[in-house]
């Protein structure tokens, strides 16, 4: 196309008009010599048959909370990727919770560690207020909850914050998660 | 007028808002389709031209148009959204020529405040999904399944709040959306957002671009091999990819609408505010993007679309002006444009200003408007019914039929004109100079009335006297052979085509003849038990000069009756009921359809479908044209046959789809008409009116006829002056250099030609903010009043008005007074011989008041504050009725005596009107922004002061159109005598175009057509399966609830275009048969 080879342009800017506009596009069409740009009138439609679509395309928008559905779509993700690498940051606090949830054994604990080790500042701020508990303290709150007390501080502190954020949701949101800790 | 009030649509919406191209009827077949707000037409490419094909009415407000192919799809779909959150995908059935409804759906949401900068719907160029940007802060995704069905829509979070365009990108793995907006700081920037359909999230896009120009508004995404996306501003464009960012300066302007060249995305066509189409090019090797360039191609309508159709010709939509086909010519015109319009399509929109006057002084309304805007700014004088343009005409009394004769078979143009009287026969002709004189036929008996005149086979006349059939020579003028009727018997009626003659003679006898070289053979008699009142021959079957049926209509029975040819054999006999009887009946044939026309002595007509095989009568349908006796007559027109029905109402019977259309004729009694071709005046018709014979052009034939007075300029108000004949209009013109300044003028035309006669110019930064023409007491002169404001740049309400008063003298605009105001002047009416005044929050009324020295002012009188802003003031007697910009409609009432002006009543609810009409003394119709209409009633009976200081909502609908002005009046002519003429109707105006009417019925009729409406809900379906009830609901962001009071019109008169089976089934329900159904709906469309 002679736009697409396009030299640095003539002199005379009609000229690179002229040339720009060489070799529109065509198909054959409004090329015959007996051009009538109006022909006959427009037929009004009526519209008689049913016109509802098919059943399961009367679309709807999903109603779920943005926040919900994407936490709730990471558990998804996070359930059946337990045994794999963590890739993304984001999504590691939270699976790292369940993990330990479901397991409760200390084999996994090596695995929170690393995890809580990835975590963003975002936690870290919560991650605070833990560490100014006691370990005492903190035991007792574990045993509240029916969660093995074991376990370094700095691990609990962050294991805590996402047991409770996790509980939270389960009191929130009791049906997305029908296999809770309990 | 009542509160039971049927609106309808008089002049369709012509705002073209969307276009696009794409194979939707056919995989073969290249489509435009077209989006006029609440209307889409889909036409077809051929190599002769644009073809139209379909008109679609949607029940919404169109935001999106798209077209799109799914995976494993021959042929695109429509995807269209609407502006109250519907959207529906469409695709045509060709085997039954029908819109297919894919899926549909409702994206709106709860929460979510709608975006400022209107919607947006994308599709993505992979068809992975559809994206809707409709609430600030939420992208709305509709994601399609690998079979190219629709999943369930979610939302995303998107942090940009300030929106300005969303475009999807070209060649990605992943669906990719780019983003303009704009920060809180005011900057523009692009960004880059990846959509992850499994985790419905958005992922950071590939890049993102800063800092653009602060201009910046549009975004067009480049398809592959170059892909990336072009940002144009308003000084800069941009091109911007992952790799590559290329920029040029332009000439400031602001680009509204572009349009692609070629499938690989290296040019565009860009519009601009101005009309200005530029070519914009990407110049690239291979797929590296190595410049842009831009050139200017020349000046189209300012224009909302561009659509590259195919072969150099582009389709132009313009809101602002009309619509245009466009050439791109490879060399420039004289003018330095490479631009040559091939067609324009009108467009009214956007109605500013109407008014509603009767130029000819026919007794009946045209509406004159104020449209387009900008540099596409016109008046349109938009009338009702076929015109007749005179061309000559002679005094003639008396006239009892008149044939139109050539002077040999093969000649293509008539010579003579045949002018019966009831004691003698005259014949014109047209001599050497053009024009009509007398002459002779020698062969003709010219001392007695003329029943019947022919061209006949052979270079032969045939002429028919109540004694006599004579063949007469057309070439020696001689007679060649005559038939007598039989002693006693005298011919009553008689009807002959090129070859046959048929006449009936008193006592029920019906001879017929036929003609051959030279010789007239009595082929066939018949008896009939009754007298004969008409008869007709006219050849409608496949030999043009030979017709194998007759129709004929009796007296005493009341029946036609068809009999065949030549035996006269009967065939059909069809009782027409009543006591009227048949006047003049006809066959004819139009589009391929044969119709019997049956016209009545009491003004109705009757037709039926005639099946030429069987002679069997069929869909009887009845008209009421007039309310005298009617004549049918064919003529053609562009090489299409169409019937005037002469009467004292004259109308033009003509199909268009396949159905029959009656549009009245500028004239207002006709009593014979008949086609007229010859050389001076081809394709002219002979018109005896009262005293008078015409020959005349007739104009297109259409229901309304629109002409267009450009002015370059934008007409903001406009008004009519009765007293010397002229309009008066206040307009604002653009100055074409750089700078925004502005003139604005008051203008003088004259009402006959439309020139500018008179201007006043207004002062800088003054704008004409209404116009009146009136006269105060004491006073015999009529002035036009002015009222301005002026609009410094620096204040948010203007502080400042004048009202001027200008008389006309000698054609020129006199300023007699002037009065400063504290306020923009926003409405002026006629009050009591004073002049009420509309000023900010204030009604003023002031005083026409002769001061010591003869010369006149203005004096204030007295006022009412509280408004907001007072825009829109109508008043009856003593009562104003202001439409407020916020505050819906109050009543204020002028008390004589204390010489003050208090309010009576208001609507609570807050409504930002558009327009106010008064409709009675105890109703008002009011307008507001979202497109609703309302009425509201005065409550005098009310029992405290509190209810009747509340003015009660009685009507509500959802017109779907901006209205910017309401005006008493009708497009159609009244006749007093019928039923039509008694219903009193209100014009408006709005922004797209439309010209609609509001009519005010009986409550009887009303209940009836609402329960038509119901019945027609049932069968016409929602194009897309958008439901009617819902479209027509009044909502605002407050409320949604069910029109009442008000019907759809439009609806209702679909009914005369359903099928017949459909038409039946309503009659079933309704318990009223078809006949009936089509007479009181045929009537009603008699409105408009």
């Amino acid at each position: 196309m002679e736009a697409s080879s396009s030299q640095p342009q003539p002199s005379d800017s009609n000229q690179t008009a002229s040339s720009f506009l060489a070799n529109l596009p065509s198909r054959g069409l409004f090329t015959s010599a007996a051009f009538s740009p109006n022909q006959g009138g427009m037929r009004v439609y009526i519209c008689e048959h049913d016109t509802s679509p098919p059943e399961d395309q009367l679309i709807k928008t999903n109603q779920q909370n943005i926040l919900i559905r994407s936490l709730t779509l990471k558990k998804q993700k996070g359930d059946p990727s337990s045994k794999d690498v963590k890739g993304a940051t984001v999504a590691d606090r939270k699976r790292t919770a369940e993990r330990i949830l479901e397991t409760r054994t200390p084999a996994k604990r090596a695995n929170c560690q690393t995890s809580s080790q990835q975590e963003g500042s975002n936690s870290r701020a919560a991650e605070r207020d833990f560490h100014s508990l006691t370990v005492e303290r903190l035991r007792a709150l574990l045993k509240e909850k029916g969660l093995s007390p074991k376990g370094k501080k700095a691990c609990i502190g962050n294991y805590l914050n996402s047991v409770l954020l996790f509980l939270f949701f389960c009191q929130a949101y009791p049906v997305l998660f029908v296999n809770g800790p309990r | 007028m009542s509160i039971w009030n049927y609106v309808v649509t008089a002049h369709k919406p012509t705002n073209v808002t969307h276009s696009c191209v794409g194979n939707f009827t056919s995989p073969q077949e290249l489509n435009l389709i077209i989006a006029k707000c609440t209307r889409i037409e889909i036409h077809l490419l051929t190599p002769q031209g644009l073809q139209p094909m379909l008109d679609v009415p949607i029940y919404g407000r169109i935001a999106t148009l798209e077209l799109f192919r799914p995976h494993g799809e021959a042929q695109d779909f429509l995807f269209i959204a609407t502006e109250r959150y519907k959207f529906c995908v469409l695709q045509w059935d060709a085997e039954s020529s029908e819109l297919i409804t894919r899926a549909m759906g409702d994206v709106s949401d709860r929460i979510g405040r709608p975006t400022d900068n209107g919607q947006i719907g994308i599709i993505d160029p992979d068809c992975r999904l559809i994206g809707l940007h409709l609430y600030d802060g939420l992208f709305k995704v509709i994601p399609f399944d690998n079979k190219g069905q629709l999943k369930e829509a979610f939302n995303i979070r998107l942090e940009e709040l300030q929106v300005l365009d969303i475009k999807f990108l070209y060649g990605c793995a992943k669906p990719t959306i780019v983003v303009l907006y704009q920060d809180n700081k005011d900057a523009r920037h692009v960004k880059t957002y990846e959509v992850a359909l499994k985790d419905k999230d958005f992922v950071e896009g590939p890049w993102s671009q800063n800092n653009l120009d602060n201009g910046a508004d549009l975004l067009i995404p480049v398809p592959p091999p170059l892909c990336g996306v072009l940002i144009i501003g308003e000084e800069t464009i941009v091109y911007c990819s992952a790799n590559a960012f290329k920029a040029i300066p332009i000439r400031p302007s602001i680009t509204k609408a572009y349009g692609r060249v070629d499938a690989d995305g290296s040019r565009y066509l860009l519009g601009d505010h101005a009309g200005l189409l530029h070519l914009l090019v990407i110049t690239h090797e291979k797929e590296k993007v190595t410049g842009l360039k831009i050139e200017l191609l020349g000046e189209t309508s300012i224009a909302s679309t561009i659509s590259y159709l195919d072969n150099a010709v582009v389709y132009i939509g313009s809101s602002y002006g009309d619509s245009q086909l466009i050439k791109l010519n490879l060399q420039p015109d004289a003018k330095g444009s490479y631009v040559e319009v091939l067609e324009r399509y009108v467009n009214l929109g956007p109605i500013v200003d109407f008014c509603v006057v009767d130029l000819e002084r026919q007794g009946q309304g045209q509406v004159v408007t104020c449209s387009g805007a900008y540099k596409d700014g016109s008046l349109r004088i938009v009338r009702n019914g076929i015109g007749i343009n005179e061309q000559a005409s002679v005094e003639l009394q008396g006239i009892k039929g008149m044939w139109s004769l050539r002077s040999s078979t093969d000649d293509p143009f008539d010579t003579f004109l045949v002018v019966s009287f009831i004691s003698e026969t005259r014949i014109l002709a047209m001599n050497l100079e053009d024009e009509l004189e007398e002459t002779e036929i020698e062969g003709f008996c010219s001392q007695t009335q003329t029943l019947f005149c022919h061209d006949a086979i052979y270079n032969q006349l045939v002429q028919v006297t109540s004694g006599s059939v004579r063949l007469v020579s057309s070439t020696s003028r001689e007679l060649r052979n005559e038939w007598k009727s039989p002693p006693g018997y005298s011919v009553n009626v008689a009807t002959a085509n090129a070859s046959q003659v048929l006449l009936a003679t008193g006592g029920g006898h019906l001879v017929y003849l036929e003609i051959g070289d030279g010789i007239l053979t009595e082929v066939k008699h018949a008896q009939l038990e009754y007298e004969i009142s008409c008869l007709d021959i006219n050849p409608i079957g496949e030999n043009p000069s030979y017709s194998q049926i007759a129709a004929v209509g009796m007296w005493t029975d009341i029946s036609v009756r068809i009999f065949s040819l030549p035996d006269l054999n009967l065939i059909t006999k069809e009782h027409l009921g009543g006591e009227i009887i048949p006047r003049s009946v006809l066959l004819c044939a139009f589009e391929g359809i044969s119709y019997l026309l049956c016209a009545l002595g009491d003004g109705h007509l009757l037709n039926f479908l005639l099946n030429m095989k069987t002679g069997e009568l069929t869909d009887r349908k009845k008209v009421s044209l007039g309310t005298q006796p009617i004549t049918l007559r064919t003529f053609s027109s562009k090489n299409t046959t169409h019937v005037f029905a002469a009467s004292d109402r004259p109308t033009v019977i003509y199909s268009s789809n396949k159905k029959l259309l009656y549009s009245n004729v500028n004239l207002k009694e006709v009593s014979h008409m008949c086609p007229f071709n010859s050389a001076a005046f081809p394709d002219s018709l002979a018109i005896a009116k009262e005293g008078e014979l015409t020959i005349g052009t007739i104009d297109d034939i259409q229901k309304l006829h629109i002409r267009s007075i450009p002015l370059g300029e934008h007409p903001r108000r406009i008004c009519h002056q009765e007293q010397s004949r002229t309009f008066a209009i206040c307009s604002l013109k653009n100055q074409s250099c750089a700078e925004e300044s502005e003139m604005h003028f008051v203008r003088l035309l004259d009402d006959q030609t439309f020139e500018f006669i008179s201007t006043y110019p207004l002062d800088t930064f003054e704008y004409g903010c209404s116009i009146l023409s009136c006269s105060f007491s004491d006073d015999s002169n009529v002035y036009y009043c002015v009222g301005t404001a002026y609009v410094l740049p620096e204040e948010n309400e203007p502080t400042k008005g004048r009202i001027l008063v200008f008389i006309v003298e000698d054609g020129k605009l006199q300023l007699i007074a002037e009065k400063e105001t504290k306020g923009a002047v926003y409405s002026l009416n006629a009050f009591n011989g004073k002049l009420l005044a509309a000023i900010n929050q204030k009604i003023q009324l002031y005083k026409w008041m002769l001061r010591d020295d003869g010369t006149r002012e203005l004096q204030s009188e007295c006022g009412h504050h509280g408004h907001i802003l007072a825009l829109y003031v109508q008043t009856r007697g003593d009562f104003i009725v202001v439409g407020d910009l916020m505050k819906s409609i109050s009543l204020l009432i002028y008390k004589h005596e204390e010489g003050a002006i208090e309010e009576r009543a208001r609507d609570y609810n807050a409504n930002w009107m558009s327009a106010v009409e008064i409709l009675d003394d105890d109703i008002y119709l009011g307008a507001e922004n979202n497109f609703n209409l309302f009425t509201v009633r005065k409550n005098s009976e009310g029992a405290t002061d509190e209810e009747r200081g509340r003015l009660e909502v009685v009507g509500e609908y959802h017109l779907g159109e901006f209205v910017n002005r309401f005006r008493h009046g009708s497009l159609v002519m009244r006749l007093p005598d019928s039923d039509v003429g008694q219903i009193p109707t209100v014009i408006f105006g709005t922004v797209n175009g439309v010209i609609g009417v509001i009519a005010s019925l009986p409550h009887e009729q009303y209940l009836f057509l609402e329960k038509l409406q119901t019945n027609l809900r049932k069968v016409i379906k929602g194009v897309g399966g958008l439901n009617h009830e819902q479209w027509r609901s009044f909502n605002n962001e407050k409320k949604t609830v069910d029109a009442k009071n008000f019907l759809d019109g439009d609806l209702i008169e679909s009914f005369l275009d359903l099928s017949r089976t459909r038409m039946d089934e309503i009659s079933k329900t309704m318990n009223v048969s078809v006949e009936e159904l089509c007479k009181r709906v045929e009537e009603l469309t008699r409105l408009h």
